[in-house]
């Protein structure tokens, strides 16, 4: 995993990640313990217990149909976490080229198995 | 070296045989229980990277990433078709030519990708190594086989090497990628020296070829131009004296440090002259009759490719000039965008893939298709990809290029910058890759609308950009006139100049870093002042890399950190 990943300050607050394994799509961890594909449905987790949360979570990856699991330090605002490095930011949002590729994006015509 | 092939092979390429097909359709099968292996859990994600990254698919930033092989960047038509119809069924309708001459996918769903590569398999394609620490994509000359300047066609030398190399058992699991190129005319238009070998071809006294061989070269982290290890390696040795040179590298590359696993390192670490005699040695211990490649077998190769059966018009030429000068924005694109062609009345275009604000490299499907089309009606169906992240019509007719040329202007393709300031090579950078540090496509989309004014790009003339939004330098950043380099500091985007790079021939350079990186905004300005110094500064006639060159970077330098 990119050591990136597991960079946080020891105050503050982080939201829980991964890709689903099937079609690669990022999820994160919502309150009700569901996979969501919208970061604003993300819980927060202060950064002093994430690690024992992802903990938790990576070990249910393969049932979950999950893959690379990590924690994302965020900051709060209005509509909702934001990340706090320019590469979690454009991860959550969708590539800033293709401003009509947001997360929730679906394609006009789905592939054959989508 | 004459040959008269069937005229029912593809122009171009090599023509697979059943052979060749069944081994595709093999690797399909095989990938197919790895992916349902995965998903089952049989497998570990631990296990099963190795085993995607074989087959082309990585996991990037959002999503899974196809890399669909382009051998030495030649495709036929219905290829290209085929890759229209992934993008457009299997992906968000457009692919990305990458600078290995390759394609990539960037929304591809893992539970497709055997269903894809089946599609693949079908046209004669595959993903094979084009990932992992292997012989990757061997790159050619776009202008193969077609340039006036050419001595001989390299492909069929890439063809064998491909070949030799497609999972040769010995060099599955090197110390780290290794990356060949090709050329067959003494303009160096594959970067030869940046490459971990890089063979230019040329005829020997007997008629034969010979190769130059360079190695030890790369960009990434540490830049390194490559050293000449032979001047005059025969064609019967190429196979024995490249497998000897990996060898010697697979044996004593750094498997411990990622950083200095490449060959260049090695090189380096062992000195030019004992890294030569290792080689030498290893030469002169092998089995020379099993690694002889025999001029029958060269003509076998040579065989299975199809070469265009040139029919100009007398009136060509005449044709070309009069169209030339009934319209001056066709005129311009001629004068940037066609290579001169050995066969009289005919000319290779180079589409440009680099419309005023867009993003290098992507191409729709629709493009695609048009492409595609085009090849078949005006260039023998073949086309290529370079690793300018363009696209070439090889042979098409002199009296054909205003139809061309039309068409690609319908359908944003006629863009007449080749060369040019414009004719930006940038990597998918931070909107797609896991290992980027910054984004490349919006400064490269920012520079290409600054400079979008054709009067003005003719007027700074040829200058290679290149970004790259990380030091592994995708984007070839070293290798440009101006280098752009992403980095990261403290968790936001930056950017650093490079000056004075050079990819080609004798004078190939390492571009040198300027100062502190900027914000993008601050970058895009201090390039233009740069352009602004170039210009106040020349000489009659002088290209923007003679100008660096002749005045030093300080000129530069202050020009891009003044006060705003």
């Amino acid at each position: 995993m990119d050591r990136r990943n597991s960079r946080r300050d020891a105050e503050g607050n982080s939201v829980i990640t991964a890709n689903r394994l099937l079609d690669g799509r990022i999820v994160w961890l919502a309150p009700n313990g569901q996979w969501k594909t919208l970061i604003q449905d993300a819980k927060l987790y202060p950064n002093s217990t994430v690690e024992e949360a992802l903990k938790v979570r990576t070990a249910h990856a393969q049932e979950n149909g999950l893959v690379g699991i990590y924690g994302v330090q965020v900051t709060q605002t209005a509509s909702g976490p934001l990340p706090v490095t320019s590469r979690e930011r454009i991860r959550a949002a969708g590539p800033t080229v293709h401003p009509d590729f947001t997360p929730d994006w679906h394609a006009p015509h789905p592939a054959p198995h989508a | 070296m004459s040959h008269a092939p069937s005229a029912a092979l593809p122009v171009g390429h090599y023509s697979y045989d059943a052979v060749d097909r069944t081994f595709l359709k093999q690797r399909v099968a095989q990938f197919q229980d790895q992916v349902e292996r995965r998903l089952s859990g049989a497998l570990t994600e631990e296990e099963f990277k190795p085993l995607r990254l074989m087959n082309g698919l990585y996991l990037q930033l959002h999503a899974y990433m196809l890399r669909v092989a382009i051998p030495y960047g030649v495709l036929d038509a219905a290829q290209m078709r085929t890759l229209a119809h992934i993008a457009r069924t299997y992906d968000r309708d457009y692919g990305h030519f990458t600078t290995r001459q390759n394609i990539q996918f960037n929304w591809i769903r893992l539970e497709d990708t055997p269903e894809i590569l089946n599609v693949l398999a079908d046209a004669d394609m595959h993903a094979i190594q084009t990932s992992g620490n292997c012989i990757r994509n061997v790159t050619a000359d776009q202008f193969a086989g077609a340039a006036a300047d050419e001595v001989l066609d390299p492909r069929v030398y890439a063809e064998i090497l491909r070949q030799w190399s497609t999972l040769h058992p010995e060099f599955t699991f090197l110390p780290r990628k290794f990356k060949i190129a090709i050329s067959g005319s003494q303009q160096d238009r594959v970067a030869a020296r940046f490459h971990d070998i890089g063979l230019i071809a040329r005829e020997g006294d007997n008629g034969r070829p010979v190769f130059e061989v360079f190695v030890g070269g790369g960009l990434g982290r540490t830049p390194i131009i490559g050293v000449r290890l032979r001047d005059d390696l025969p064609e019967e040795d190429l196979i024995a004296y490249l497998e000897a040179i990996l060898r010697v590298y697979n044996a004593h590359g750094r498997r411990d440090n990622i950083y200095k696993a490449r060959i260049k390192i090695l090189v380096q670490a062992l000195g030019a002259e004992e890294f030569l005699s290792q080689v030498n040695a290893e030469f002169s211990a092998m089995d020379r009759a099993r690694y002889r490649l025999p001029e029958a077998t060269v003509e076998a190769i040579r065989a299975r490719f199809g070469a265009p059966d040139f029919a100009p018009a007398g009136d060509a030429a005449e044709k070309l000039v009069a169209q030339r000068k009934s319209d001056h924005a066709f005129d311009a694109w001629v004068r940037t965008n066609t290579h001169a062609h050995k066969q009289p009345g005919y000319a290779s275009v180079t589409v440009s893939c680099k419309p005023a604000g867009g993003i290098p490299g992507d191409v729709t499907s629709a493009q695609m298709d048009l492409l595609a089309d085009l090849a078949d009606r005006y260039s023998f169906g073949e086309l290529r990809i370079t690793h300018l992240q363009n696209v070439v019509l090889g042979h098409v007719r002199q009296d054909a290029l205003y139809d061309v040329w039309q068409a690609l202007e319908k359908n944003g393709l006629g863009e007449a910058n080749i060369g040019f300031i414009t004719d930006i090579v940038a990597c998918p950078g931070l909107d797609y890759c896991a290992l980027a540090n910054a984004r490349s496509i919006p400064i490269a989309q920012k520079l290409s609308s600054r400079f979008a004014n054709a009067d003005l790009q003719r007027e700074i003339g040829p200058l290679r950009l290149n970004i790259s939004g990380c030091i592994n330098a995708c984007g070839h950043h070293h290798a440009g006139h101006i280098g752009i380099l992403g980095v990261d500091k403290r968790g936001e985007e930056a950017f650093q100049i490079t000056l004075g790079g050079s990819a080609g021939g004798a004078d190939a350079s390492v571009g040198q870093i300027l100062g502190s990186a900027m914000s993008e905004d601050e970058t895009v300005d201090a390039i233009a002042r740069i352009i602004d110094t170039y210009l106040s500064r020349r000489t009659a006639g002088e290209r923007f890399i003679e100008t660096c060159r002749r005045l030093g970077t300080a000129p530069f330098k202050d020009a891009a950190y003044a006060p705003a």
